[in-house]
């Protein structure tokens, strides 16, 4: 059924049609709407046998949610930002028990200094926990995404956490086609768990692991997540042969065949990707965008095979590492090995700053004409950073860093409306 | 020169703090009306006639629309982490004795994620001043219930009322070991929430004041009852605790003389249910401090003791404007 929709209600309706039996979460910008919206339709009814558990923290709602999962539920939480921090030990308790636990991350930045606005950090910070990511280009994506990550999940036995951009996703209302209980139903069979606390064949699970064999059970985590890497394909297949929509799988090209620069991005600016590139291929550019939709398992073949003729490739990516560069891009370079290929990275949007069309085609024409630095901040205000580092350099106790930068743009002291709008 | 000295002598050249050397220039983000904005009123007004010098006063807050606290105060501030406000606090404690610590927390931040801390920090009993903001809601999220929501109330995890009961800050704090000073205060009777706080600045230990706060957004006309009706409010007086004013006493009849040091008494009156109980609950100042207990632990090997003798030294040293102190081996 088509309907005109919020994609945090999108996200909460597929999560129902999908039949969990117990969620449990702690409010946090940008996900609320979607726990909330699972709470009314669990309170009122519209999803039964279903429990839902307003929990005290994040990190009890992973707890809460390992337990529920190794009891034999279909298990769903979300969270973002510093609630996934929050979270972190027992999300890698998670995927260490091979749980198949479904989580959202209403992608969002990391603190200090507080932001509510979206980039990739919270997700990236997860990348190497054992949880498969799966991240939504639009809303549509985002609800199919989580149907099929329940039943990915659970023939893998794995945890798997969608990712969806905070508010540029979550919050943005658009039109979606939600698929009918049905139809669901024929895709998603009832979960049957690999491993299950059974009074009939008591088990303890969470055994100390030594030397003998910690290695090997780290290792069968990565030989399931490369098995994933085929599995997530045929899931996408089937997925669009049941409902007839291409979503999931492992990456996705935009006018790449005959690209000589492809810039690679994950998530919903990957949409603003395309329309600038439509606009430089109207001027002639061989250009076009790859879409990773999957990042771990990373899919090495996949992002090699469209990268493979290109003569360069640009990351543009809503996270980076501090003393490195960019963590897309990495994995990306790593792809690309023994092909000849120039690499950029172009770290962009963190914190919200918006993603203009403008700024976009300002750094794609640099690289094209191979001018782009190899690292490069979109729309980064170096008088602002000149400014501070001077600072610095002049005093000792120069002073926080974020406040005395508000202060320098004029921004700490502005007087503004009631709290009504805090989100 | 010691810490207090230095105090001291900041003090003589510098005295005649105003009410407006506590606002900061930020203007406060809160809705009007909000709770907040009294309780903000209240510390500030503390703060000048306890003459605080803002640089020598913190204000450490977690996250949510309570935590905006230290923004708007002119004094040291810490907005940090949802739920982490107290162990910020103990950091900082810790490291600077000689300054005064505020904790400004909402009920999500101290009885909901930061729970475990709350606890802890009862017992560590370290001489700082805490303020539970409780609106009985998450504000800043935008309403969703908290562990000390009424029960039934609507919010946005809870669309069909809220059905735990909910968990009272007072009773559960006078249960923890080392507790010394509980009181409970309202946002709407300034006079009371300005003696109390500065009952619990004056107390040496963790004081833990609870406020009743409104939250006209989330929360509209949670407490108009009591704010309309003065006898549902019981007052707690005491030569050791409240001694009201003839005005506040000619409003609020409802009083009992309640000792602080009467614990039997202060856990009953955290349980009243049908009124609020408004003052001084428990202050047993005989408490150890978290500093006292640890004095028997310091320095004992010659070698920890000459370090410290060192620093002392190294206080009152005057070294010649172009000399660097010479490192002692
Ligand atoms: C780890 C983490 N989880 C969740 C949040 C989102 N969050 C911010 S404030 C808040 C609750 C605020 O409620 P309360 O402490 O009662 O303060 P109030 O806004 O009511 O003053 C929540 C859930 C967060 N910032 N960090
Ligand atoms: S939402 Fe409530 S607690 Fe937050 S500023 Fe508004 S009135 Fe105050
Ligand atoms: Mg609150």
């Amino acid at each position: 059924m088509i309907k005109q929709t919020e994609g945090s209600q999108a996200v909460a309706e597929a999560v129902a049609l999908c039949r969990p039996e117990v969620i449990c979460a702690y409010p946090i910008s940008p996900q609320t709407h979607i726990v909330e919206g699972l709470g009314a339709l669990v309170k009122a009814g519209d999803l039964a046998p279903c429990e839902f558990l307003n929990v005290e923290s994040e990190f009890a709602a992973m707890s809460v949610a390992i337990g529920s999962s190794a009891a034999g539920a279909r298990t769903y939480t979300a969270t973002a930002s510093q609630g996934l921090l929050f979270m972190v030990e027992a999300v890698y308790n998670a995927s260490g028990l091979g749980l198949p636990i479904v989580m959202t991350v209403a992608n969002r930045a990391i603190g200090a200094p507080i932001n509510i606005w979206n980039d990739h950090s919270d997700s990236m910070s997860q990348r190497d926990c054992g949880w498969i990511q799966l991240f939504a280009e639009s809303n549509q994506e985002a609800l199919d995404l989580h149907i099929q990550a329940f039943k990915l999940a659970e023939e893998m036995s794995m945890p798997v956490m969608v990712c969806m951009d905070g508010f540029i996703l979550t919050h943005a209302y658009e039109q979606v086609d939600m698929p009918d209980q049905a139809q669901v139903d024929a895709f998603l069979p009832p979960y049957e768990p690999r491993q299950v606390l059974d009074p009939a064949e008591p088990v303890s699970i969470g055994a100390m692991v030594g030397p003998e064999a910690f290695m090997e059970v780290r290792y069968l985590a990565h030989a399931k997540q490369t098995m994933a890497l085929d599995r997530i394909p045929e899931i996408a297949a089937e997925f669009k042969e049941a409902f007839g929509r291409d979503a999931g799988g492992l990456v996705r090209g935009y006018r790449i065949e005959d690209a000589e620069t492809i810039v690679v991005a994950l998530g919903s600016v990957v949409g603003t990707l395309e329309e600038t590139i439509d606009t430089m291929r109207a001027e002639g550019v061989k250009i076009g965008v790859l879409s990773i939709r999957c990042f771990r398992p990373f899919p090495m073949a996949a992002v090699r095979a469209a990268l493979a003729r290109t003569a360069r490739v640009v990351v543009l990516e809503k996270s980076f590492a501090v003393g490195l560069g960019g963590i897309v891009s990495t994995d990306v370079r790593l792809a690309m090995v023994r092909i000849h290929v120039r690499g950029y990275t172009v770290v962009a949007g963190l914190g919200g700053r918006p993603i203009t069309q403008d700024s976009l085609l300002r750094v794609l024409r640099l690289a094209v004409a191979d001018e782009l630095k190899n690292l490069t901040f979109l729309d980064l205000d170096w008088d602002i950073v000149n400014r501070h580092l001077a600072r610095e350099a002049a005093t000792r106790r120069s002073g926080p860093i974020a406040e005395n930068l508000l202060r320098d743009i004029g921004s700490g002291a502005r007087p503004t409306t009631a709290g009504k709008a805090q989100p | 020169m010691s810490e207090n000295l230095s105090a001291c002598m900041m003090r003589m050249v510098e005295t005649d703090y105003a009410l407006s050397d506590y606002q900061s220039d930020i203007a406060p983000r809160w809705c009007v009306g909000c709770g907040d904005t009294a309780i903000l009123t209240a510390m500030q007004k503390l703060c000048r006639d306890e003459q605080l010098a803002p640089e020598k006063t913190v204000c450490v807050s977690g996250i949510g629309c309570s935590s905006r606290l230290p923004h708007y105060m002119n004094a040291y501030g810490f907005h940090g982490i949802h739920g982490r406000a107290l162990p910020v606090a103990e950091g900082v404690k810790i490291r600077r004795p000689d300054l005064d610590v505020f904790v400004t927390t909402g009920d999500g931040d101290c009885t909901s994620i930061g729970a475990a801390h709350w606890i802890h920090a009862i017992r560590y009993n370290m001489n700082m001043t805490v303020l539970l903001h409780d609106n009985q809601i998450y504000g800043l999220t935008k309403k969703q219930a908290s562990p000390t929501s009424p029960i039934g109330q609507k919010s946005n995890t809870t669309p069909f009322g809220s059905v735990l009961l909910p968990l009272n800050p007072l009773t559960v704090t006078l249960g923890v070991a080392n507790v010394s000073f509980v009181a409970q205060a309202v946002d709407w009777i300034p006079d009371l929430l300005y003696d109390i706080l500065k009952k619990a600045f004056h107390h040496r230990g963790l004081s833990f004041v609870r406020i009743l706060q409104r939250c006209p957004e989330f929360m509209q006309h949670r407490f108009d009852d009591y704010v309309r009706d003065p006898s549902k409010m019981r007052i707690l007086t005491h030569g050791n605790g409240l001694r009201l004013s003839p005005e506040v006493s000619r409003v609020y009849k409802n009083q009992e003389t309640h000792d602080p040091l009467d614990m039997g008494r202060a856990l009953a009156i955290a349980a009243i249910a049908d009124e609020i109980p408004v003052g001084i609950l428990y202050n047993d100042p005989s408490v150890p401090c978290y500093d006292d207990l640890r004095a028997g632990e310091r320095p004992s090997t010659p070698a920890l003791v000459e370090t410290v003798l060192r620093e002392e030294f190294d206080k009152v040293t005057i070294w010649p404007d172009d000399a660097e102190p010479v490192a002692a081996e």
